[in-house]
């Protein structure tokens, strides 16, 4: 039988019709979009239990309390604790995205000679030789950790300087610490015996200090009051996320704040609104407000909002002792809702010792912001978990990522008590990466390790008997039977506080009105500022590339 | 002649006049051109997905959509004429027919296959079909436009194998003729799905309560945008198949239609016209006046902004509306080719304005108290894309006028079979 | 309906920090911002406008409002018109549940919302290498082509019923089922509860004189409700689109 083009077409068009009623095409058609909901590409979530347990952050020196849920061995959440004594349940806003960090683009997992690939031994080689030809500086951005005995105590060894590098929130507390002797790390804010509180341009409600802290408290006393119990005043040029929520905003120029200062403390004087203690500046009233650019009216009104609902205290951003003076004639330092004291049960160390004029090399501890650049420095041994680019520095020495190390948190900044929390390495530490205080101990092996020094604490914690220790539940210090539970509850994501010094207090020796700081802040400032990381989580750019909500940050790799 | 325009020539009928096999490669070049980047756009599309766009989250729907109405309107000519011919029996526009058909085919294909780059998932697309939502206007749409199409290519089959060469095979010849007694079945189920979807197109922003630019109240569950659409699409189609039937004219000189079948479609579009504008102008006053505000908003809301000032609204009405009304109807207007075609392209821009209107504006138009106004503008994937389109559309009808017979009055009726 | 989880939001706590939206994002496994994404191509489930009184200098007043999907319970505008389906409003709990792996992203949806609460992947997601390990297990990865939104965290949702259930009850404790944003949130301006349940405190400040909704006119029956003490903010709320030199978002 010849099989012609009429039969081929008849064929076909019968196959085709047939087709239909077979399970074929319409199978293929489900398989095709399964395909399309299950490319390769597109990554899937770890399977398996999700564990959750809690750690201090270790990101920044607030060390804020975490729930850090898990899943087949990796972070795939945090969240704050809600009942936390700090924290009170809440992050910053960038530390719900901390989790991601480990595998930023920017994460160091090599060590870098002068921009090229290097290693761990030739590293070592180079430090050693380092040492044996001259000083070494070795700097620490976070004091006070277990880690940082270590450092210390090489510097101390080995004809060395340990130089700290006080964080920015340290840092305005510094003129209390120098006008009443006391260290700027054993200082703190009473925020909670605060009812109005005049903030030179900090972002209370933007990341400062222990975030949590100040805007739960401000959101139970003040937010949504027309006569809030907690009063915040925000002085700064832009009306910032802080500025747009405070009771009042004054909108100053750059750079003035020292005149307004000075101009205040007139008026707070010469209206007997204060009682008369300390210097004054020698600028008159008229001439600080001229330099303010702000009308004397107002800012007799501010005075009077200042005083009228006490305690008052002043909060600067940058440590200007122009305006931390205010401080000193508002009655602020050493008493009940201003700068106190906090108690001392953990000996500090951090005392820097003299520095010669040049070091040999420098030993940059991770915790230092990367954004500083040592004087003096010689060779630079630098460790960071990221590159945040542009590094100076001639080796580039992968630190530990978030979680990946055992490490202490000492007392915030800012806190008003003592407290020590312990965060473990809940991920395994990658090995291409060292501390600096693991690296100083190839070096020197008899420096005391950050376990030891943690055991260390604890035992001071124990023997002390003050406070309480918060995991989950509070308990009495008095009550643990040894030091080992007490570390063991801290190991666990817990976290002490102590109690207030009773009988502390502090005489501010102020002879002269301080002159104003410098007119332009060191760096810009922006809503990154309290980020510590040099680099921003992806997930951050939510927040300014697909949204208003923010501007573009200035100067952080994102 | 060389081989090749020997082998065309055995293609084209024997008593047909048709450019060299040169100078319609020539014509056809440009538009080859134009489809190909137009594929690459789409094809950029599908790769890299739809970012290639400027749509966003604001503006989900785009040139694109625009596009797909608008052309779906034009290709609206297609339904209506075979409604006239067949079902009103208006035997004096037959000629036009085919053109009607191609031309629809031609639209509806390229606004399916637009859609297609359009969706995110076209892998899916058959879910419409699956998980039909009868809520959804949107699945009336894909339903009755699928439906639609699949008429329209059972009615260009016909057409198809009245080709010289094609007819030469018996049992398309066979084909042919029993498709030719199921035409009216064809037109009649033809026009009752473009009916529907014709007016779902419209329903899809009529419905929306949260765009009161774009809400209407209406009739049981259609919005009056339903209605109106269906309108606005009768009275383009033959406008739009006029000027179809013009260009075709003017690009191969000959005269293809007696100017009467341009008079009475002129004169179809303007009564349709009239009518549209009135239904219109009605519809609008109720939506200002009362739907609108009962949702919160005014024409403050839709009109402070440039350029979509009420003068979108009066333009629509009338120099795109009711002008055109008057030109078609009135005698003495009607009588000039020119007026008549000049009617017909108002009626088109009048009712491309109208599409833009409802989709383009009903998105860039703030909801939310505190969002401004926005703005879109395509990416060259998009206009590429619509660009194909539009070539596929000359390219089709091109061969379809070049080897098909296209104007013959006679329809169906076998020509005598020669051999070749 | 069983439950009809809604939200107070306090726009005189909301600092506009940004914390909901990171946490909302991590939660539910969004990916980071495409290079060229931007405000109105990105994915915020979570998305913080600045609203302003318009005027500039020391006069000048800001707040800030989240916006998620805002469930919507009477003719929700998205579910009448998804042509397969893909979303449903979920009668046991009043969340308006959107399926991305039946979405056609067709972007019906994304016409029909009035508040802008839905977001087409415009890009494949794409996190840098390892980042996947960061993914949360409880939700799906989408993929591009696909529009999706807040689900009021539908995935805690589902471990509270789990772990109720463990514990033989029917019912969740809504201790257990917190969404991300409401967590996170370091003023604690997002409250959640069950507008259901006429002793929840968040059906009671739903009810306050403070308490207003979006577009309300509209009739959507939207179940996040905002309160605020300041008039400007309300008289910006109450007003529908406004004239446009008004409160820029941009």
């Amino acid at each position: 039988m010849k099989f012609s083009r009429r039969d081929l077409l008849i064929g076909t068009a019968g196959v085709t019709a047939g087709i239909v009623f077979t399970p074929v095409p319409w199978k293929l058609l489900g398989d095709v979009s399964i395909w399309s909901q299950n490319w390769s590409w597109i990554p899937q979530p770890a399977h398996g239990p999700v564990e959750t347990t809690l750690s201090p952050c270790t990101l920044c020196a607030a060390g804020c309390g975490m729930r850090v849920r898990m899943a087949a061995g990796f972070p795939v959440g945090i969240s704050g604790v809600a009942n936390h004594p700090l924290t009170k349940g809440a992050l910053c806003t960038l530390g719900y995205a901390a989790h991601q960090l480990n595998w930023h683009p920017a994460r160091l997992l090599r060590v870098r000679h002068s921009g090229r690939a290097s290693s761990w031994p030739e590293a070592q080689a180079a430090f050693a030789a380092a040492c044996a030809e001259g000083p070494i500086a070795v700097m620490d951005g976070r004091p006070g950790r277990a880690a940082s005995v270590a450092l210390e105590t090489f510097a101390a060894k080995h004809n060395g300087s340990y130089q700290t590098v006080p964080g920015p929130e340290t840092q305005a507390l510094a003129p209390y610490a120098a006008w009443s002797g006391v260290p700027a790390s054993t200082l703190g804010y009473d925020l909670e015996n605060a009812r109005t509180i005049v903030s030179f341009g900090a972002p209370l409600l933007d990341g400062w200090g222990t975030p949590g802290r100040f805007t739960r408290l401000w959101s139970a006393r003040a937010a949504g009051q027309s006569d809030p119990q907690l009063r915040l005043i925000q002085i700064e040029p832009v009306l910032s996320h802080t500025a747009a929520r405070a009771w009042r905003w004054l909108a100053v120029r750059e750079g003035t704040q020292g005149a307004l200062a000075a101009a205040l403390a007139r008026v707070l004087v010469e209206e007997h609104l204060v009682k008369a203690q300390g210097p004054l500046p020698e600028m008159t009233l008229e001439q600080a407000a001229v330099q303010a650019g702000l009308p004397i009216a107002e800012i007799r009104d501010l005075a009077h909002a200042m005083v009228e609902h006490g305690p008052t205290v002043v909060i600067t951003s940058d440590g200007d002792p122009a305006v931390a003076a205010l401080n000193v004639l508002l009655g602020a330092v050493g008493t009940p809702g201003g700068i106190i004291l906090k108690s001392k049960v953990i000996p500090r160390h951090g005392a820097a010792s003299t520095a010669p004029a040049k070091f040999r090399a420098t030993v940059i501890d991770a915790s230092v912001p990367w954004d500083l650049i040592p004087p003096a420095q010689g060779e630079v041994f630098r460790f960071a978990t990221w590159d945040g680019g542009d590094s100076k520095a001639d080796w580039l020495l992968p630190s530990p990522g978030f979680l990946e190390e055992l490490t202490d948190i000492p007392t915030a900044p800012t806190s008003a008590t003592e407290t020590y929390a312990i965060a473990t390495d809940l991920l395994a530490q990658p090995q291409e990466t060292q501390t600096a205080a693991q690296f100083l101990r190839k070096i020197d092996a008899s420096l005391p390790d950050v376990d030891k020094s943690i055991h260390a604490r604890c035992e001071q914690i124990f023997q002390a008997r003050l406070g309480t220790i918060y995991a989950g539940q509070s308990k009495p210090v008095a009550q643990f039977e040894s030091a080992a539970k007490l570390e063991e509850q801290l190991r666990k994501g817990g976290v002490w506080l102590s109690e207030p010094p009773r009988n502390a207090t502090l005489h501010c020796a102020l002879k002269i009105w301080p002159a104003a700081a410098a007119t332009a802040p060191a760096a810009p400032t922006d809503w990154t500022s309290t980020w510590a990381p040099p680099v921003l989580p992806p997930l951050a750019a939510k927040l300014y590339q697909e949204s208003t909500v923010r501007e573009a940050p200035a100067r952080r790799l994102a | 002649m060389s081989e090749t325009a020997l082998i065309d020539r055995r293609w084209i009928a024997r008593d047909a006049e048709r450019a060299s096999t040169a100078r319609f490669l020539l014509w056809l070049f440009p538009w080859v051109c134009l489809l190909l980047l137009g594929i690459y756009a789409a094809g950029l599309c599908f790769y890299y997905g739809l970012n290639q766009t400027n749509m966003d989250n604001r503006f989900a729907f785009g040139m694109w959509i625009f596009l797909d109405l608008s052309i779906i309107a034009m290709g609206a000519g297609a339904f209506f004429t075979g409604f006239l011919v067949y079902i009103l029996k208006q035997t004096d526009l037959k000629p036009v027919l085919n053109t009607a058909v191609v031309v629809g085919l031609t639209c509806y294909s390229g606004a399916v296959a637009v859609l297609m780059v359009d969706v995110g998932q076209p892998l899916r697309a058959w879910f419409t079909f699956w998980y039909p939502n009868t809520h959804s206007m949107l699945t009336e749409v894909t339903f009755c436009i699928s439906c639609y199409l699949l008429v329209l290519i059972l009615e260009y089959i016909p057409v198809l194998v009245q080709n010289r060469q094609l007819r030469r095979v018996p049992s398309f010849l066979v084909f042919e003729h029993q498709a030719h007694k199921l035409v009216p079945v064809l037109a009649g189920v033809g026009a009752f799905l473009s009916f529907f979807h014709q007016g779902s197109l419209g329903g899809l922003y009529g419905v929306l309560r949260g765009r009161p630019f774009a809400y209407r109240q209406g009739f049981a569950i259609w919005p009056s945008t339903f209605f109106l659409f269906i309108l606005s699409a009768i009275a383009v189609g033959p406008s739009f198949l006029m000027l179809v039937v013009a260009a075709a004219e003017k690009i191969t000189g000959q005269t293809l239609v007696d100017f009467r079948v341009y008079r009475k479609l002129g004169f179809i579009s303007g009564v349709l016209l009239a009518i549209y504008v009135a239904a219109k102008a009605i519809d609008t006053y109720v939506w200002l006046n009362v739907t609108s505000p009962r949702l919160g908003f005014g024409p403050w809301d839709y009109y402070s902004y440039w350029p979509f000032s009420s003068t979108f609204l009066f333009a629509a009405t009338v120099p795109l509306g009711l002008l055109p009304a008057i030109l078609f109807i009135v005698p003495r207007t009607a009588r000039h080719r020119g007026l008549l075609l000049l009617a017909a392209a108002l009626t088109c821009c009048g009712v491309l304005l109208n599409r833009f209107v409802m989709t383009v504006q009903t998105l860039a138009l703030p909801t939310l108290p505190f969002d401004p106004f926005l703005k879109y503008i395509p990416s060259w994937q998009e206009v590429a894309t619509f660009g194909g389109v539009l070539a596929y559309g000359v390219i089709v009808y091109s061969l379809s006028y070049r080897y098909l017979p296209m104007f013959e009055a006679t329809k169906g009726e076998a020509k005598n079979v020669s051999l070749d | 309906m069983s439950a009809r989880y809604g939200m107070v939001i306090d726009l005189d706590r909301c600092t506009g920090c940004g914390a909901c939206m990171i946490a909302c994002a991590s939660e539910n496994n969004v990916p980071p911002a495409a290079p060229r994404a931007t405000w109105r191509t990105g994915i915020t489930p979570m998305l913080v406008h600045t609203l302003s009184n318009g005027k500039e200098g020391v006069d000048r007043r800001e707040a800030f409002i989240p916006i998620a999907c805002m469930q919507c319970e009477h003719e929700t505008p998205c579910v009448s018109v998804c042509p397969q389906q893909a979303v449903e409003l979920d009668k046991s709990t009043g969340i308006v549940m959107q399926m991305p792996q039946r979405c056609l992203g067709c972007r019906y949806c994304m016409t029909a919302c009035p508040y802008h609460a839905r977001y087409f992947n415009w890009w494949d997601p794409q996190w840098p290498p390892g980042m996947e390990h960061s993914l949360n297990p409880g939700v799906s990865v989408r993929m591009r082509g696909v529009v999706e939104k807040c689900n009021m965290c539908h995935a805690r949702y589902h471990d509270a019923l789990q772990k109720a259930a463990a514990a033989g009850k029917k019912k969740i404790d809504l201790a257990d089922y917190v969404p991300a944003c409401v967590e996170a949130c370091p003023t604690g301006a997002i409250a959640f509860g069950n507008l259901a349940d006429p002793n929840d405190p968040v059906t009671m400040a739903a009810k306050s004189p403070d308490a207003f909704r979006l577009l309300e006119s509209i009739g959507t029956e939207p179940k996040i409700h905002y309160k605020t003490t300041q008039a400007w903010i309300r008289a910006l709320a109450d007003r529908n689109s406004g004239r446009p030199t008004e409160a820029q978002h941009v």
